[in-house]
């Protein structure tokens, strides 16, 4: 360029915005290993309580860490797991998307039009305070022995925490970049492509994250009265057995599938998602 | 030939109501093809509102105004605003595709070539949040010159940024426009910074008339260092002193 420029040259910027990259990702690398030897030690103690429960408990009352441990290995290997995990999944993802449906909507009307928020806001909010458990009963009420309580209990659950998700994230749409967009002549079903649903995007993860939480447990605890299959179904079963190592080994099951796709495929889903966000990229 | 033309405009927010407020006061002027305009008043004297009019966002009260494009299509206007705006979610380049008309191959090559203009050819592949804000404004402005504009409408987009990298900027646009010599109207606060940017300045005054219309012969590429260009700036300042004098009464006749 010809021209005094002051400014100083682009790539003497971008250097250091790398500079600062590289020390972010050396202090959250410190910080990761930091965090994982925390999470070691915290299970370790755990576990470690639990041993000495079990010792100093009549005998019986509750199993050891390797008892159940052992029980939870015959669970797999023997093949049931995968059944019954799964029809537990499938209940839990068809709640889901019952929840989505309803929920999206409900919650783009709540974020966009001010008359269908005084028309739902009530009702949503109301609708998100109800104790899970009332939604287990309510659903064993209405289809006593099936599938589709859990099913139910599932979709109950989740469709406040989406409705009032999307609705939050319609309104934090940046007006400013709706008006750029007219302003440059795009269609409205471009600005939605465009500037909705990116803004709404991050907003429907913490509604999925808030209400899996919640979900799974109300899944598992309908099943347990209601189900014909499914891990809430193995746990009544083996209490009817009187086999507590079996109660908790299929508790143990659940739990670490449950934390495997919370922390494994929703967390990195998200962080694949939101990469463009500054606070996303210095996780990675 | 006349790309915007403008004649007895006028405004009046809440017009007929106990807030009446005439904004814009019996507007009237042309702006020839090619030429860099830029509209100079103090704050409040009606310059956004007048462009919003001529971006068709707001109406007018009465008068006429009309944008004509090339060869009778409909004008196609570039905006620059006070903010960058750019979508945070998208990478630069995909930020200045998303304006464009059609995503086809000569549209991918404008852009590239703007953001080459800018000194940001390097940075297509970034987010704006990895970008400073002055070379987020500069992306903004490489977003308006690629759509090739009829029209390239300016509402103080250097007023957010610090006056070292409002300077870097203006030089900059200077550059590109002498290369792409788009029709701009370009508003600003700054009498300085429009003297060193533009062929012709119109004055607006409060109550919305227009005070002013100030030609600006001078060579480019002009430097803030230039003493031709610094004797300019010190005569329109002095000339528009008359209008410091002349703002209590029309204020008060509003
Ligand atoms: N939508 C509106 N409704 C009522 N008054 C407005 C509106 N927009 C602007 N005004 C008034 O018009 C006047 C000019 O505003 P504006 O065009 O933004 O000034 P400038 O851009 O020159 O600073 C101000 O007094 C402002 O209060
Ligand atoms: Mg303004």
């Amino acid at each position: 360029m010809s021209n005094p420029v002051i400014e100083a040259p682009p790539t003497a910027a971008a250097v250091t915005w790398q500079e600062g990259e590289v020390l972010a990702r050396r202090a959250s690398a410190r910080h990761k290993r930091k965090r994982l030897a925390l999470l070691v030690a915290g299970w370790a103690a755990m576990l470690g309580i639990w041993q000495v429960a079990a010792y100093y408990l009549p005998f019986g009352t509750l199993p050891n860490p390797l008892e159940v441990g052992a029980e939870m290995w015959d669970i797999v290997a023997g093949g049931a797991l995968v059944s019954d995990l799964f029809a537990s999944i499938a209940k839990t993802a068809v709640g889901f998307a019952v929840a989505g449906a309803i929920g999206a909507p409900v919650g783009y009307l709540m974020g966009r039009y001010n008359y269908w928020k005084a028309f739902f806001h009530d009702g949503v909010t109301v609708a998100g305070t109800i104790p899970a458990l009332t939604y287990a009963v309510l659903s064993l009420i209405i289809f006593g022995l099936s599938d589709l309580g859990p099913v139910l209990a599932v979709a109950l659950v989740s469709t406040p925490y989406v409705a009032l998700n999307v609705a939050e994230g319609i309104r934090g749409v940046d007006q400013s970049l709706v008006k750029m967009s007219q302003a440059f002549g795009r269609s409205p079903r471009q600005i939605r492509r465009e500037v909705f649903v990116p803004t709404i995007v991050p907003y429907v993860f913490a509604a999925i994250r808030m209400s899996f939480a919640v979900a799974w447990k109300v899944e598992a605890l309908t099943e347990v009265f209601g189900g014909t299959n499914g891990v809430g179904f193995q746990i009544r079963n083996e209490y009817q057995l009187f086999n507590i190592t079996g109660v908790i080994a299929w508790m143990g099951l659940f739990i670490v599938f449950m934390l495997l796709v919370e922390r494994l495929v929703l967390r990195k889903l998200e962080q694949r998602v939101l990469a463009w966000r500054p606070d996303e990229r210095a996780v990675q | 030939m006349a790309v915007l033309t403008v004649k007895d405009l006028c405004k009046t927010f809440g017009a007929g109501t106990a807030r009446s407020n005439r904004v814009l006061d019996h507007i009237s002027f042309d702006v020839r093809g090619q030429t860099f305009v830029s509209i100079v008043g103090p704050s409040g004297c009606g310059k956004s509102t007048l462009l919003n009019i001529i971006s068709g966002v707001e109406d007018h009260t009465s008068g006429h105004i009309s944008v004509t494009g090339d060869s009778g299509s409909p004008a196609r206007l570039g905006y620059v605003f006070q903010d960058p705006r750019l979508l945070p979610w998208r990478s630069v380049r995909k930020n200045m595709l998303y304006v464009q008309d059609s995503a086809d191959e000569a549209a991918g090559t404008r852009v590239d070539r703007y953001l080459d203009m800018v000194g940001l050819s390097k940075h297509g592949d970034f987010f704006p949040g990895q970008l400073s804000g002055g070379m987020q404004q500069r992306v903004g402005i490489a977003r308006a010159f690629a759509v090739e504009p009829d029209l390239l409408i300016m509402d103080e987009p250097f007023s957010h940024l610090d006056a070292i990298t409002a300077r870097g900027l203006r030089a900059q646009l200077q550059e590109i426009w002498s290369h792409s010599k788009k029709t701009v109207v370009f508003v600003t606060h700054d009498v300085v910074e429009a003297v060193e940017l533009s062929d012709r300045i119109i004055v607006l005054q409060p109550g919305g008339k227009i005070f002013e219309d100030i030609e600006i012969d001078l060579p480019r590429p002009r430097r803030q260092s230039d003493p031709a260009v610094a004797t300019l700036q010190a005569e329109v300042l002095a000339r528009l002193e008359n209008m410091k004098a002349l703002t209590p009464t029309v204020a008060s006749a509003v």
